[in-house]
């Protein structure tokens, strides 16, 4: 039972890394129809500008992810103008191949600048607490907590602010939303930025429980696609739910079935729900 | 009228995209390959970009101490100078290209010798280099398979790592207990690891849990595998894949709880994991003996010269100092031989050329003889342990035979 | 039109004749030989990929997975089980034709983002299969000395040259049969499902059926090309199956061109010599590859043959448009901008403007050939 309980908090915690990976992919994904195969990268290149921000120019930590979160949002909209924008009416395929190129350079960027060796990124938030048994680092839980309360954020943002309104309505008809004063470029730009800021957040919570690499960024890719694809393209909700579930069934599988199905579970969850529901979990209307 | 001149400027743009490419690749077509006069190409092919980068890069490191040291003590080979010249290839892992790197560098650079430092590609590789080409694979990988394929022209450096199984239950079963956990990396190298302490351990009469191996490279949160792992109470735990992940997962061990001892697979270096996590969490482990720990002759100036060129930071590991050790082997070899481009003599001349190689090049357990199939055997070979004070002893380790 | 006074056709006929002569100039060079011959295998899975994403318009994420089903079926059948190459051969792609059946059965329920996602869950399951069922593949220690074609006496197949062949002849099959799909009827059905699967329906194709039909073959090619590929090399271990031998295709396809004919063939060759050339940077390449691989999706958004076919096209345009210049000599270029011109020559203007506007909206196809 003990083991239960410790895996559940694991599987939490597990989801909330996930969570927080794929909230900025939802974003671009889920709601520009964007698949940025480089989100993996950004996400590595946002932990190693914290890690060089925290290490080697010695900031606060808070103030090391802020920093990085900044720059991050100047490379999301770089990358939007560079390489998204002149895509903007191609087809998906397109986006994945230019993305891969730019996630080659990423991450041989990387490598150039910080080299091949793993990296450890220390965090001031330290101790461990004991619930009903379990042991959780505190690292762990402020990824839950910041997970939840990031995507209710938002969730908000989409639906109260302009900014995130525009987000919303450019989803909804790109031309209808251009004729009322919508401009589709700035909305691009601000989604893309967006997406990387979040990432370096989710970069900077989740590294230090994990090591620095350029490849960092790959082991995440794959399943956080495969978690906004089952919680149902642009759905926020359907993320976090996706996001847990995912974990939790990764967590319990390797727990009690054996580490191997538990590496492959999330894949076959998400054959599994698109066999019987092929738009997803939580589905919003089909909009093409 | 403004949209067709827009989509010539893009056309344009495009045509200049498409030369610039080719002019690029016209440019880099004439650098490579011609070497001067007797300047001799030393082929390696490792993985120096994606996952396996850092270990590629610690081997290469290794290639081109030695490629330095050798060109400044000066090689002879029938009474010529030769200059020894690095030239090293990514493949990313990936053994095709591996075997596409070795034949390249074969066929243009006319390597007489290509530097492997993984299995899988070794095998690859094994396919091609008797026959129509013919080079000799400097290959290092413990994995026995490939002195087994008996191809003539492979030198393997490592010791076989079935060797260590033994002595490492024995050791690890002697400070912990009877019942182990096995949570080894999802590799190649890693699940044949897992196989052979899992013999070792039951031949010794030890118990086993559940094989709750995960994918290192893949997995962002150890928490769990831990977790699952320790709730069979073990006594042992084997681990081990590149030492930083192994470090964390030695961490995550301990703050769980943990209190008895690990076996660590030989591609984990305790040394180097003591840069990542806290020696605390590293005791009461098992593992290879660190290269700052052997008192080989040339160990200290190697030692000396490796921060010079890498960094204070950065801790010397076997990649390094074995393949260091290798290129100074087959120096020797091509001189003994008096060829440069016969590979077959140059693996000949290997067991007379081992007593002839300089101590400056004996850093790591230098071996003494080379057996038939091309194994590079060290008479002594040792394990270490580190115990409670955070001390490395030395373990001896009695080598099993290739053979399967 | 005679299909011998097409360029596109003679271009086609023209790089394959090229490659077919490349044996006589690289013959003794082992390493362009085996660079060309896997380089093939792959342009062959390709052709598979073209089929699906090319004619269909269905992103298959999970063609790598099938490339390594048929590299493997070779390799295991062939060593632990001791079969012919030709045997294991002919197994190893009906297996990876009836695996690509039952996956398109269930993968082709799913549209657009969905489909791709699932296919790529496909490939990666496929991926850990091989890599995780130690007793069968042998993980990731690989399977090792795959046997080479038999020759029955005939041919050695030892011979890189005589392998190239093979490769090659099978190669050329892959190419007629696009060759035939585009000009038949069924091409065309799938050309009309990339359009429009609504529009397709309503005018009475078979949409499912069909798209089943397209997803079996571009499996069954990629079967193919990964059975040659494990004889090729002789080794193989899970990389053959991995997803980024499935970005690696769509990066030769889109090089080369989506739903083209000879696009395949050429965006695999182009961007195999491309890597190869950068190696000599080693880790640093891809600073310079990455943007490349940008550049060229972002400026020649219809590959290099859809580049090249537009070229075509508008000299052949230009060339009718002088003819009717020839007949009709009021008209200027002004012509454009006034509307006094004749019936043919707005019909060619506003031709003009759906191709200019093709030429910024990228990926939208516009000309006949990929229409």
């Amino acid at each position: 039972m003990t083991l239960f309980i410790q895996q559940l908090f694991n599987g939490l915690a597990l989801g909330g890394v996930y969570c927080l990976a794929a909230i900025g992919l939802t974003l671009v994904f889920g709601v520009l129809r964007i698949p940025n195969l480089a989100h993996g990268a950004l996400y590595m290149l946002g932990a190693y500008i914290t890690y060089f921000f925290l290490t080697t120019v010695g900031v606060p930590y808070i103030a090391a992810i802020g920093i990085a979160a900044i720059m991050l949002f100047i490379v999301g909209v770089g990358l939007e103008r560079l390489v998204f924008h002149p895509l903007r009416n191609s087809p998906h395929t397109h986006h994945m191949i230019a993305a891969v190129g730019a996630m080659f350079f990423f991450q041989a960027l990387a490598q150039a600048i910080w080299g091949a060796d793993f990296r450890r990124m220390d965090t001031p938030i330290t101790g461990e607490l004991r619930i009903l048994g379990a042991e959780i680092s505190a690292q762990r839980i402020v990824i839950i907590v910041t997970a939840v309360i990031v995507l209710a954020l938002l969730a908000l943002f989409i639906k109260r602010s302009i900014h995130g309104q525009t987000i919303e309505a450019i989803e909804q008809d790109r031309v209808g939303a251009s004729l009322v004063g919508i401009n589709p470029s700035m909305v691009s730009m601000l989604t893309l930025g967006l997406s990387a800021l979040l990432a370096t957040i989710a970069a900077g919570l989740v590294a230090p429980i994990n090591l620095l690499s350029p490849t960092m960024g790959d082991a995440l890719n794959l399943k956080v696609f495969a978690i906004i694809i089952l919680g149902g393209l642009g759905s926020l909700p359907g993320a976090i739910v996706g996001g847990f579930a995912l974990a939790i069934a990764e967590t319990m599988t390797a727990t009690y079935i054996s580490s191997a199905v538990g590496e492959a579970v999330a894949f076959i969850v998400l054959v599994a729900v698109l066999a019987i529901k092929p738009n997803g979990l939580f589905t919003k209307a089909v909009q093409r | 009228m403004n949209s067709v001149s827009r989509s010539r400027r893009r056309r344009l743009s495009a045509a200049a995209v498409l030369g610039a490419i080719a002019l690029t690749a016209t440019a880099c077509g004439g650098g490579g390959g011609s070497g001067e006069g007797d300047t001799v190409v030393i082929g390696y092919t490792g993985p120096l970009s994606g996952g396996g980068a850092a270990y590629g890069e610690n081997v290469k490191i290794g290639l081109e101490m030695a490629i330095d040291d050798l060109n400044a003590d000066g090689v002879e080979v029938d009474g010529n100078p030769v200059t020894l010249e690095l030239k090293s290839l990514d493949d990313k892992y990936a053994p095709s290209t591996a075997a596409s790197n070795a034949q390249r560098l074969a066929d243009q650079d006319k390597a007489p010798v290509v530097v492997s430092p993984n299995a899988g590609a070794i095998k690859a590789i094994q396919q091609i280099n008797s026959g129509r080409s013919n080079f000799l694979i400097s290959a290092y990988t413990s994995d026995p398979a490939i002195v087994q394929a008996d191809n003539p022209l492979t030198m393997m450096i490592p010791p076989n790592f079935e060797s260590y199984a033994e002595e490492f239950s024995e050791t690890a079963m002697e400070h912990g207990g009877k019942k182990l956990a096995l949570l080894g990396t999802q590799s190649e190298y890693g699940q044949q690891w897992t196989k052979s302490i899992k013999d070792a351990w039951s031949e010794a009469g030890g118990k086993i849990g559940g094989d709750n191996s995960v994918d290192y490279a893949t997995v962002s949160d150890f928490a769990g595998p831990v977790s699952k792992a320790l709730s069979e109470k073990p006594d042992a735990i084997f681990v081990g894949g590149p030492s930083q992940p192994t470090a964390l997962i030695m961490e995550e061990a301990r703050k769980q709880g943990f209190k008895g001892s690990f076996l660590v697979m030989d591609q984990a270096k305790l040394d180097e994991m003591a840069t990542v996590t806290k020696l605390d969490n590293l005791k009461n482990s098992v593992g290879v003996l660190p290269v700052s720990e052997y008192e080989d002759p040339g160990t200290e100036d190697f030692l000396k010269k490796f921060a010079e060129k890498a960094g204070e930071k950065k801790v010397p590991t076997s990649e390094t100092a074995l393949n260091y050790q290798g290129i100074a082997i087959i120096a020797k070899a091509m001189e003994a031989a008096g060829t440069t481009d016969d590979p077959e003599k140059i693996r000949e001349a290997i067991s007379e050329a081992l007593p002839e190689v300089d101590d400056k090049y004996k850093v790591n357990g230098f071996p003494d003889e080379i057996t038939e199939q091309g194994h590079l055997l060290n008479p002594n070979l040792e394990a270490t342990f580190l115990n409670e004070d955070g001390k490395y002893t030395k373990v001896p380790i009695e080598q099993v035979s290739d053979d399967k | 039109m005679n299909p011998m006074k097409n360029p596109r056709i003679i271009g086609t006929i023209a790089v394959i004749i090229l490659l077919g002569l490349t044996p006589l100039a690289f013959a003794q060079e082992n390493y362009a030989m085996r660079v060309i011959t896997v380089g093939m295998c792959a342009a062959i899975a390709v052709y598979g990929l073209n089929i699906i994403l090319g004619f269909t318009g269905q992103l298959n994420l999970a063609q790598g997975g099938f490339f390594g089903i048929g590299a493997y079926g070779v390799g295991l059948l062939t060593t632990d089980y001791d079969w012919s190459f030709w045997a294991a051969f002919v197994v190893s792609v009906i297996g990876t034709a009836v695996i690509g059946y039952l996956c398109g059965l269930i993968a082709l329920r799913t549209k657009d983002e969905y489909f791709a996602i699932f296919t790529m869950a496909i490939g990666f399951i496929i991926f850990l299969v091989i890599s995780r069922w130690e007793p069968v593949t042998h993980a990731h220690s690989g399977v090792n000395n795959v046997k080479f074609p038999e020759g029955g006496g005939l041919i050695d197949f030892e011979s890189p040259v005589a392998m190239f062949y093979l490769v090659f002849a099978i190669l050329l099959i892959c190419v007629y049969t696009t060759y035939a799909i585009r000009r038949s009827s069924v091409g065309r059905t799938l050309l009309t499902i990339r359009t429009s699967e609504d529009l397709a329906d309503a005018i009475g194709v078979r949409v499912g059926f069909s798209k089943q039909l397209a997803f079996a073959a571009s499996a069954v090619f990629g079967g193919v090309g990964g059975g040659l590929y494990a004889t090729v090399v002789g080794f193989i271990g899970p990389d053959a199956a991995s997803i980024d031998k499935t970005f690696e295709f769509l990066m030769f396809i889109l090089v080369g061109g989506m739903g083209t004919v000879a696009g395949p063939l050429l965006g695999s060759m182009i961007v195999t010599f491309l890597f190869e050339l950068f190696q000599d940077f080693q880790a640093y390449r891809f600073i310079v590859l990455g943007p490349i691989i940008v550049a060229l999706v972002i400026f020649a958004p219809r590959g290099i043959v859809g580049y090249l076919g537009g070229f075509v096209d508008r000299r052949n345009r230009r060339r009718r448009a002088e003819e009717a210049r020839g007949a009709d000599d009021d008209l200027d270029s002004t012509g454009a901008s006034t509307s006094g011109g004749t019936g043919d020559h707005r019909a060619r203007n506003v031709a003009d403007g759906i191709e200019s506007g093709a030429g910024r909206t990228g990926g939208t196809p516009s000309s006949e050939e990929t229409k």
